[in-house]
C-alpha cells in the first residue's frame, strides 16, 4: 500500500507545484491522476520515486518512508517502482535491448554493466518481456528508429525488467494517437489485473480514465481537488468537472453514455 | 526596458531645440556634435564628435608620421602634401565632412521638435570614406606596384606550382685524373705519370718548373712574371663532357684553374682525350710548405651522372616530415580529447550548476578554458620550444594545450546539449550514479564528441603545417627553410603534400563523420 501524507513540493524559484496532498493507493489498484497541465501530476508522480525530492510530507510504502530514503536505500526503492514516460525517454542511440536491459541496472553489479555485460538470466528476461510486448523482432534497431507506439513498449519493456510492484506512468499516451493510446493502456491494464501491479498514471482524455481507471484522483493548482472511483467518473457533476478543469472549461460531450469521448477543451 | 527606451528617445526628440540654430551651428564649428546634442539629437551628437575625434587623432599620427623630421604644422602638412599626394584627397574629404557636420547642427536645431527626420546616410558615406582613405594610407596599398611587379613572382610562383623536376635527380660521380709536378725543377722532378687502363689519368710535359710571380711595383701596382707553361694531355675521361682542371697546391688547398679569368674547362672527344696549355698560376703559398722543394697536384675533374633516376633528397625529407606532421596532429589530438574530456564534464553547466561551489568552478573552468582558446597555437608553440626546444614535441605541447581549450568547450556545450529525460530514465531504474552516465549521458554524447574530435583531428593536422613555422617540427619547418633559401621548388614539393594531406583527410574526416554519426 502507498500511503502519501501532507506532501509539499516548492521548487526553487518559489513554484507551489505539489500543495499538501494525501491519499491513499491500496496495492493492485489502477489509480489515474487527472488535472490540467501544470497542474502537479508530474510532479506528483517524480516525488514517489523521488527524482524530484519533496520539499515536505510523507511517502509511505511497505512501511517505509520514502521521503526520507538516501544513497542505496534509496536506489533499492526505485528498483521496484517502474515508471513509464509520456516523451517515452529512451536512449536515441542505444538499440532497443541495451534499453530494455537498463532496467536491470539497479540490480546488478556496477563494473560489468560499465562493460554492457548483464547476466543470461537477465538478457532471456529481456527476450521475454519483448516478446510479451510483441517488439521482439525491434531487439537489435536502435530505439530512435521505432514509431511512438513502439517506443512507449519499450519504455514499458524497460520498466517491466525491474520487476516492479509499483509503475508510474507520467502521461504516457500523451504523444500518441488514439488507437495506439488504448493499446499501450491495454498493456498496462494487463500488467494490473495479470501481475496486479499497482498503477499510478496521469491521463487527459476521461473516456481513457472511465475505461482503465479503478479510481481517480483529480489536481488543480496543485491540490488535490477530486478524488473518487471509476463509478464516481462516471457520474462526475458538472461543479465536480470545473473543479477539476477550471471555471471555463466545457465538457463537449455526455459523460454519461458508455464509450463516449469525454474531453476537455480550454476555451 | 527597450521599448521604454525608445519611447523616452521619441518624447525628446518632440521638444524643439535648447540653441537656435545659428547658435548650433557655431557650437559644431567648435567642438564637433555639441550642436547637434543641443538641437535634442544626443547620440547624433556622440556619433560626430567621437567619429571627428578618431579622425583628428588618426590623421596628425599620419601626416606627422610622413613628415617626420618636419616641425609646425603648416611645413608638416606641405611635406605630407608633396611626399604622398593621397593626404590631399584625405584632407578634402575631412574639411567636407567638418562642414557637413556645421550644416547637419544646423538643420538638426531646425527641425527638432518636428516630425521631420534627417537620416544620417549622408554622414555615414562620408565617415567610410575617410576611414577607407586613411586604411588605404595606413595599410600603404598600392595597386600600381601590385599589378606591374606581379609578373616578378612568377619565376617563384611557377616553380612552386610544379616542383616535381625537383623530386628525382640522377646520382652523380665524380672522375678524376691527376699529374704529379715539383718546383723548382731539380734532380728529383716527378716521373711522368704510369698510364691506367680504366681510370683518367693526366700527362704533362714538363713535369717540374715555376708558379707565375707577383711583384709589387713602386707604384703599389703589380706585375705579373707568367710561369712556366705546361702541356697537357688527359686520357681515359668520359667522352664529350667537360672537364674542369683544378690545382692541388703544397699547402693541400684545392682551386680551380683560370685561363684570363675564366674558369678553364675543356671537353674531351670520343676516345675520351683531351689537349690543353696552361700556365702555372701563382699561388701565396706560407714557406713553411716550400722547404726542400714543394709538390703540386694537377687534377682533371669530370662529373657524370651514373645510372637511373632516384627520388631527390628534398622529397625524401618532404614525405619524412609530412608523416612527422600527420603523427604531430594525431598525437596532439590523442592527448587533447584526454585532457579535455575531465574539463568537459566540469565545464557543463548542467553538470555543475547543483551549487554555488561547482557553478563556481564551472566559471572558473569556463573562463580558463576561453582565455587558452584565444591564443593561437603559434604563440603556444613558442612558449614551448622555449620549454622543450625545437622539434616536434614542442608542437605537439602547443596543439595540445589549445586543444584542450577547444575540444573542452565543445564537449562541454555538447554535454550541456543532452536530453534530461533519458537520465531521468536511468535514474528511476535504481541505477547508480555512474551507471547512470554510462547508460544515460555516454550514449548521448559519443556523437558529437566524435564529430568533434575529427574535426579537431583535421584542425590539428593543417595547424602542424603552420606550427612548424615558428620550429615546432613537421613540415612546416621544412617549408620555411625552403623559402628563405630560395628553393622555391623544393618549397612547392612541401606545399603540395600539405594540400594533397589536408584535402585527403578533409575526405576522410567527412567519411567517417557520415559513418560514425
Amino acid at each position: 500500500m502507498l500511503e502519501i501524507r501532507n506532501l509539499t513540493k516548492i521548487y526553487e524559484d518559489g513554484t507551489l507545484a505539489v500543495d499538501n496532498v494525501s491519499f491513499t493507493v491500496p496495492d493492485g489498484e489502477f489509480l489515474v491522476v487527472i488535472g490540467l497541465s501544470g497542474s502537479g501530476k508530474s510532479t506528483l508522480l517524480r516525488c514517489i520515486n523521488r527524482l524530484i525530492d519533496p520539499t515536505e510530507g510523507e511517502i509511505i510504502w511497505n512501511g517505509e518512508d520514502l521521503a526520507k530514503l538516501e544513497g542505496d536505500d534509496l536506489r533499492h526503492a526505485r528498483r521496484k517502482i517502474g515508471m513509464v514516460f509520456q516523451h517515452f525517454n529512451l536512449v536515441d542511440r542505444s538499440s532497443v535491448l541495451t534499453n530494455i536491459l537498463t532496467g536491470r541496472l539497479g540490480y546488478s553489479k556496477t563494473w560489468p554493466t560499465m562493460l554492457h555485460r548483464f547476466p543470461k538470466v537477465d538478457r532471456e528476461k529481456a527476450w521475454q518481456t519483448l516478446e510479451r510486448l510483441g517488439i521482439e523482432d525491434q531487439a537489435h534497431k536502435l530505439a530512435r528508429e521505432l514509431s511512438g507506439g513502439q517506443q512507449q513498449r519499450v519504455g514499458i519493456a524497460r520498466a517491466l525488467m525491474q520487476d516492479p510492484e509499483l509503475m508510474l506512468a507520467d502521461e504516457p499516451v500523451a504523444s500518441l494517437d488514439p488507437v495506439l493510446a488504448h493499446s499501450i493502456l491495454q498493456h498496462l491494464e494487463d500488467l494490473n489485473q495479470e501481475d496486479g501491479l499497482t498503477i499510478i498514471c496521469s491521463l487527459h482524455y476521461l473516456d481513457l480514465v472511465q475505461r482503465y481507471s479503478t479510481s481517480v484522483i483529480g489536481l488543480k493548482e496543485g491540490k488535490l481537488v477530486y478524488q473518487g472511483t471509476k463509478k464516481d467518473i462516471r457520474n462526475m457533476t458538472d461543479e465536480e468537472f470545473k473543479l477539476i478543469y477550471g471555471e471555463e472549461a466545457i465538457r463537449i460531450s455526455d459523460t454519461s453514455l458508455e464509450g463516449s469521448l469525454g474531453e476537455v477543451v480550454e476555451q | 526596458m527597450k521599448s521604454k527606451k525608445s519611447q523616452i528617445y521619441k518624447e525628446a526628440s518632440t521638444l524643439p531645440s535648447i540653441v537656435p540654430p545659428w547658435l548650433a551651428a557655431v557650437l559644431s564649428a567648435i567642438v564637433p556634435g555639441l550642436g547637434q546634442a543641443l538641437a535634442r539629437a544626443i547620440q547624433r551628437g556622440l556619433v560626430i564628435f567621437f567619429s571627428f575625434i578618431s579622425i583628428v587623432g588618426l590623421l596628425i599620427w599620419r601626416f606627422t608620421d610622413a613628415a617626420p623630421r618636419d616641425e609646425g604644422a603648416f611645413d608638416i602638412i606641405r611635406k605630407a602634401f608633396r611626399l604622398e599626394p593621397i593626404f590631399v584627397l584625405i584632407s578634402i574629404v575631412f574639411v567636407i565632412f567638418y562642414i557637413w557636420i556645421i550644416i547637419d547642427a544646423y538643420q538638426m536645431a531646425k527641425i527638432a521638435g518636428k516630425p521631420e527626420k534627417r537620416k544620417p546616410i549622408v554622414v555615414m558615406v562620408f565617415l567610410i570614406l575617410v576611414f577607407f582613405v586613411i586604411g588605404w594610407q595606413i595599410g600603404q596599398i598600392d595597386v600600381y606596384a601590385f599589378v606591374t611587379k606581379f609578373g616578378d613572382a612568377f619565376p617563384a610562383i611557377s616553380r612552386v606550382l610544379w616542383p616535381w623536376e625537383r623530386a628525382i635527380t640522377y646520382p652523380e660521380e665524380m672522375w678524376m685524373g691527376t699529374a704529379a709536378l715539383e718546383t723548382p725543377c731539380d734532380d728529383t722532378q716527378p716521373p711522368p705519370t704510369e698510364p691506367l687502363d680504366d681510370k683518367p689519368y693526366l700527362i704533362v710535359d714538363p713535369t717540374c718548373g715555376i708558379p707565375s710571380i707577383q711583384v709589387d711595383q713602386e707604384d703599389n701596382s703589380i706585375e705579373v712574371i707568367p710561369g712556366t707553361t705546361i702541356h697537357v694531355e688527359g686520357y681515359n675521361f668520359t667522352p664529350d663532357k667537360e672537364v674542369e682542371i683544378w690545382w692541388k697546391d703544397p699547402a693541400i688547398s684545392q682551386f680551380r684553374h683560370r685561363e684570363g679569368g675564366d674558369i678553364l674547362r675543356v671537353i674531351p672527344d670520343e676516345k675520351g682525350y683531351f689537349e690543353t696549355e696552361i700556365t702555372w698560376p701563382y699561388r701565396l703559398i706560407p714557406d713553411s710548405y716550400l722547404e726542400g722543394g714543394a709538390n703540386w697536384e694537377l687534377q682533371g675533374r669530370q662529373v657524370t651522372t651514373i645510372g637511373d633516376w632516384e627520388f631527390s633528397a628534398e622529397l625524401k625529407m618532404a614525405i619524412e616530415k609530412m608523416i612527422e606532421t600527420i603523427f604531430i596532429g594525431m598525437m596532439a589530438t590523442f592527448f587533447g580529447i584526454i585532457l579535455a574530456l575531465p574539463f568537459s564534464f566540469l565545464a557543463a553547466r548542467n553538470l555543475m550548476r547543483t551549487n554555488a561551489f561547482t557553478l563556481g568552478i564551472y566559471y572558473l573552468v569556463r573562463g580558463v578554458l576561453n582565455i587558452i582558446r584565444s591564443i593561437e597555437p603559434l604563440i603556444w608553440a613558442i612558449i614551448a620550444i622555449i620549454i622543450v626546444g625545437l622539434g616536434p614535441f614542442a608542437g605537439i605541447l602547443a596543439l595540445v594545450v589549445h586543444s584542450i581549450a577547444a575540444l573542452g568547450k565543445l564537449y562541454s556545450e555538447a554535454i550541456e546539449s543532452i536530453d534530461p529525460g533519458p537520465i531521468e530514465a536511468v535514474t528511476a531504474t535504481g541505477a547508480n550514479w555512474l551507471q547512470t552516465i554510462m547508460y544515460g549521458v555516454i550514449p548521448q554524447i559519443i556523437p558529437p564528441f566524435v564529430s568533434f574530435t575529427i574535426y579537431r583531428w583535421d584542425i590539428n593536422i593543417r595547424m602542424s603545417t603552420v606550427i612548424g613555422l615558428v620550429g615546432g617540427g613537421g613540415i612546416g619547418y621544412l617549408l620555411t627553410q625552403w623559402i628563405r633559401m630560395l628553393d622555391y621548388s623544393a618549397a612547392g614539393i612541401a606545399v603540395w603534400f600539405i594540400a594533397i594531406t589536408v584535402a585527403l583527410l578533409d575526405y576522410i574526416s567527412a567519411e567517417i563523420r557520415e559513418r560514425f554519426v
